[in-house]
C-alpha cells in the first residue's frame, strides 16, 4: 500500500498542480502554461500570472501541506496522542503570536529571521502547552493536553490581537493569521524550501526511532533506544516544520490532525512509510482544497482554512466519538 | 450582603465607564443630565446613545452567561463547561450570521423593517444554539452519560466547524453587512444601541426566572443519578429543558454581542466561592458577577487602547484563559 501511495502520489500531485495552475479568477490552456514555463514571455499576461501567481503559490500549498501533515504525524507517533497536531497543540499559534510580536517591534525584518522567529514561536507554543500539561495531573492525555493546547492558542491569540490593535497594525497581522495561500512571497518561497527540507530530514532520519517510541517508553527504552535524543530531534523536526509552514502562508488547521490518521490507516504503524506518505497525502489534500477554495465561492477565493475545518471537523468528532473517552495513548 | 456588595462593585464599574471615554465627563456632568436638572445636548448624545446603552447590554449579556453557565456547569456536572468552550455560543453566532446573511440587515438604522428583523435574531440565534447543543449531546453522550472530555472536545470541534460556517458566510456577503457582522463576531457590544436591548429583554427576564425558579434542581444534580431518581425527579426531561433555557439565553446574549466565552466560566466559580454551591444562592450571585466583569471588561476594552478600542471579548480570553487554567490545575492538583 505504502509504494503504490509514494508511486501514484507524483501522478496525482501533477494533475492536481496543472488544474491549480490552469484554472482560477482566469482560465488559462495548459499549452500556455507550458509556454509560459519553457519560453517566458515578460510581455503575455498570462506568462506574468503563471510564474508570478500560480506556481509560487501551488509550490507553496504543496510543500506546507506535507510539512503540516509530517509535523502531525511526527507529534502524534512521539507524544502517542492521537489528537496530536500543530494546531492543536499551541505549536501554530506559538508560531503566529512570535510573528506578530515581530511585526509590531521589528518591522522590516528580512525573511529569513521572520521564519527563524517563527520556529521559536512553535517551540515556545509547544513548551508552554507540554509544560501545562506536565504541571498537571493525567496533564499528558491526549484530551487534557487538547484542551490546554486549545486554550493556550486562543490565549495568545489573543494578546497578540491586543497588541496589534494598540501598536494599529491589526490589519498587517491579520493577514498573517489568515491563511494567505493568494500572496506567497517568492522570497519567502525560496527560503522556506532549505528550512521545511532539514525538518523533514529530521524527520525521516527519526522515522525508525518514532515507530519504536510510539510502541511505549518503557518498550523503547527496553529496545535499547536514547527515547530523550529521540524525542529532541523529533521536536527540532516539528519546530522547522511547523514554524516554516506558518512563516510561509499563516494558520492552517486540522491538516497536521487529519492527514496522519489517514495515512495511518492505508499503510499501518511503521513511521517509517507514515512520515513519506503523509508528506503526500498532505501535500495532494492540501492542493486539492486550494483548487477547491476558488471555486465554492467564485469568482471570490474562500479561506482554506475553511475548507480543511470542514473536512476536518466532522473527521475530528468522529475520533471522539471513536476514541474520546478511553484511557487510550 | 454579597449582593449589595457586587451592587456597589456594578455601580462603580458603570461609573467608569460611564465618565471615560474619548470625551471624558465629570460625575456632576452624568447626574445633571441623567436627572434632567440642566440637559446638555452633547451630553444627552453621548451618555444615552453612546455609553448607557453599551454598559446596559454589558450588563444584561454579563446576566446572561453568567446564568447560563451556572446551568450548564450544574447540569454538566462539569466545573469548565462554559457556553463558549462547549461550542453554543458559536452555533448561535453561525446562526445569526446566516439570518444576516439572508435578510442582510442594516444594523444601524432604525426603521420598521430592521426592527423586526433585530427581533427575530435571538429566535435564529436559538435554532443554532440547540442544534449545537444537539450535536454536543450526540457525541459526548456515552451510556447515557455525559462523558467530559468528550464534552469539551466536541466543544472544541463545534467551535472550528460552525467558526468556519460564519466566516465562510460573512466573506459572501456585501462589503456593508461583512462589516457589521465581522464586528460583531468578534464579540463587542461597541456598537451597542437601545434596539438591542429591547431585543434581548424579554429573553432574559422570561428565561432568567424560569431557570432561577428551577435552580433548586441542580442541588439534586450534583446527588449520584439513583439517588435524584428516587426523589421522584425526571432527571434527563429537567436536563434537557434546563439545557434548553441555557440555550436560550446563551443566543439571546450571542445574538446582540457575539459570541463572549469565559464569563460563563468564571462567574460561577467565583459566586460559588462567596456564597456556598446552593444554586438557590449561587444563581443570582453569579448573573451579577457575570454583569460586574463585562461592564469592567469593556471598561478595559475601551480605555486601555484608546482610541482605538479592544472588543471585549478579547478583553475576557486575556483574562478567562489564565483562571481556565488555574481551575484545570486547581481540580487535578
Amino acid at each position: 500500500m505504502a509504494f503504490s501511495i509514494l508511486a501514484a502520489a507524483p501522478i496525482l500531485i501533477a494533475i492536481v498542480a496543472l488544474v491549480s495552475v490552469m484554472y482560477g479568477t482566469k482560465d488559462i490552456s495548459a499549452i500556455t502554461v507550458w509556454q509560459a514555463i519553457t519560453a517566458f514571455d515578460p510581455s503575455n499576461v498570462d506568462h506574468q500570472i503563471i510564474r508570478t501567481g500560480r506556481i509560487p503559490r501551488i509550490v507553496a500549498v504543496l510543500l506546507v501541506g506535507s510539512f503540516l501533515a509530517v509535523a502531525g504525524a511526527v507529534m502524534q507517533g512521539i507524544t502517542r496522542n492521537y489528537l496530536a497536531s500543530p494546531s492543536l497543540m499551541g505549536v501554530n499559534d506559538g508560531s503566529a503570536f512570535m510573528i506578530t510580536l515581530a511585526i509590531v517591534f521589528f518591522p522590516g525584518l528580512p525573511n529569513y529571521q521572520m521564519i527563524l522567529l517563527s520556529m521559536f514561536g512553535s517551540a515556545l507554543g509547544a513548551g508552554i502547552v507540554f509544560g501545562f500539561g506536565s504541571l498537571i495531573r493525567n496533564g499528558l492525555s491526549p484530551v487534557r493536553l487538547a484542551i490546554i493546547g486549545t486554550v493556550i492558542g486562543t490565549f495568545l491569540s489573543s494578546i497578540a490581537t491586543a497588541i496589534a490593535m494598540y501598536f494599529q497594525v491589526s490589519q498587517t497581522v491579520s493577514v498573517w493569521y489568515n491563511t494567505k495561500v493568494h500572496m506567497v512571497d517568492m522570497d519567502m518561497l525560496m527560503l522556506a524550501i532549505p528550512f521545511g527540507l532539514v525538518g523533514l530530514v529530521f524527520a525521516l532520519v527519526s522515522a525508525k526511532a518514532i515507530t519504536i517510541t510510539s510502541l511505549g517508553e518503557d518498550i523503547a527504552i527496553g529496545l535499547g533506544q536514547k527515547t530523550k535524543a529521540v524525542k529532541i530531534i523529533s521536536m527540532l523536526a516539528v519546530v522547522c516544520l511547523t514554524g516554516t509552514a506558518v512563516a510561509l502562508v499563516g494558520k492552517i488547521a486540522f491538516v497536521g490532525l487529519v492527514i496522519p490518521h489517514i495515512t495511518r490507516f492505508l499503510v499501518g504503524v511503521d513511521y517509517r512509510f507514515i512520515i513519506p506518505c503523509a508528506a503526500a497525502v498532505g501535500a495532494f489534500f492540501l492542493a486539492l482544497c486550494d483548487v477547491l477554495s476558488r471555486f465554492v465561492n467564485y469568482p471570490f477565493e474562500t479561506p482554506i482554512g475553511v475548507l480543511t475545518a470542514f473536512v476536518g471537523v466532522p473527521f475530528f468528532l468522529y475520533l471522539v466519538r471513536k476514541h474520546g473517552g478511553e484511557k487510550r495513548a | 450582603m454579597t449582593v449589595s456588595i457586587l451592587m456597589l462593585f456594578i455601580f462603580g464599574a458603570s461609573y467608569l465607564h460611564l465618565t471615560n471615554g474619548v470625551f471624558d465627563m465629570t460625575v456632576m456632568d452624568i447626574l445633571k443630565t441623567l436627572l434632567r436638572i440642566e440637559p446638555n445636548p452633547k451630553f444627552d448624545l453621548v451618555i444615552f446613545e453612546f455609553r448607557l446603552p453599551r454598559i446596559v447590554i454589558a450588563a444584561l449579556v454579563g446576566v446572561g452567561l453568567g446564568m447560563a453557565g451556572v446551568v450548564l456547569q450544574g447540569i454538566t456536572r462539569n466545573g469548565l463547561a462554559d457556553p463558549g468552550i462547549l461550542g453554543i455560543n458559536a452555533g448561535a453566532g453561525a446562526a445569526v450570521v446566516i439570518f444576516m446573511f439572508f435578510f442582510q440587515l442594516h444594523l444601524t438604522s432604525a426603521d420598521m423593517s430592521s426592527w423586526l428583523s433585530i427581533l427575530m435574531m435571538p429566535i435564529f440565534g436559538f435554532v443554532g444554539g440547540a442544534m449545537a447543543a444537539v450535536l454536543i449531546y450526540t457525541f459526548a453522550l456515552k451510556n447515557g452519560h455525559l462523558d467530559m472530555q468528550r464534552l469539551i472536545l466536541t466543544g472544541i470541534a463545534i467551535n472550528s466547524g460552525f467558526g468556519a460556517l460564519s466566516l465562510f458566510l460573512s466573506l459572501k456577503m456585501n462589503a456593508q453587512d461583512y462589516e457589521a457582522a465581522a464586528v460583531w463576531m468578534a464579540g463587542s457590544i461597541y456598537n451597542a444601541n437601545w434596539i438591542f436591548v429591547v431585543t434581548m429583554l424579554p429573553w432574559l427576564i422570561l428565561i432568567g426566572f424560569y431557570v432561577y425558579r428551577k435552580s433548586y434542581l441542580l442541588d439534586y444534580f450534583q446527588l449520584e443519578e439513583d439517588s435524584i431518581t428516587s426523589l421522584g425527579i425526571a432527571v434527563e426531561k429537567e436536563k434537557m429543558k434546563l439545557l434548553l433555557a441555557s440555550v436560550g439565553l446563551v443566543s439571546a446574549c450571542v445574538s446582540v454581542s457575539g459570541s463572549i466565552g469565559f464569563i460563563g466560566l468564571m462567574a460561577p466559580h467565583i459566586a460559588k466561592q462567596l456564597v456556598g454551591i446552593q444554586h438557590r444562592y449561587v444563581m443570582p450571585v453569579s448573573a451579577l458577577i457575570g454583569a460586574a466583569l463585562l461592564i469592567f471588561a469593556d471598561f478595559i476594552g475601551k480605555t486601555v487602547f484608546a482610541p482605538s478600542e479592544l472588543a471585549v471579548g478579547i478583553v475576557v480570553s486575556i483574562i478567562g484563559i489564565p483562571y481556565f487554567l488555574y481551575l484545570l490545575v486547581k481540580s487535578k492538583a
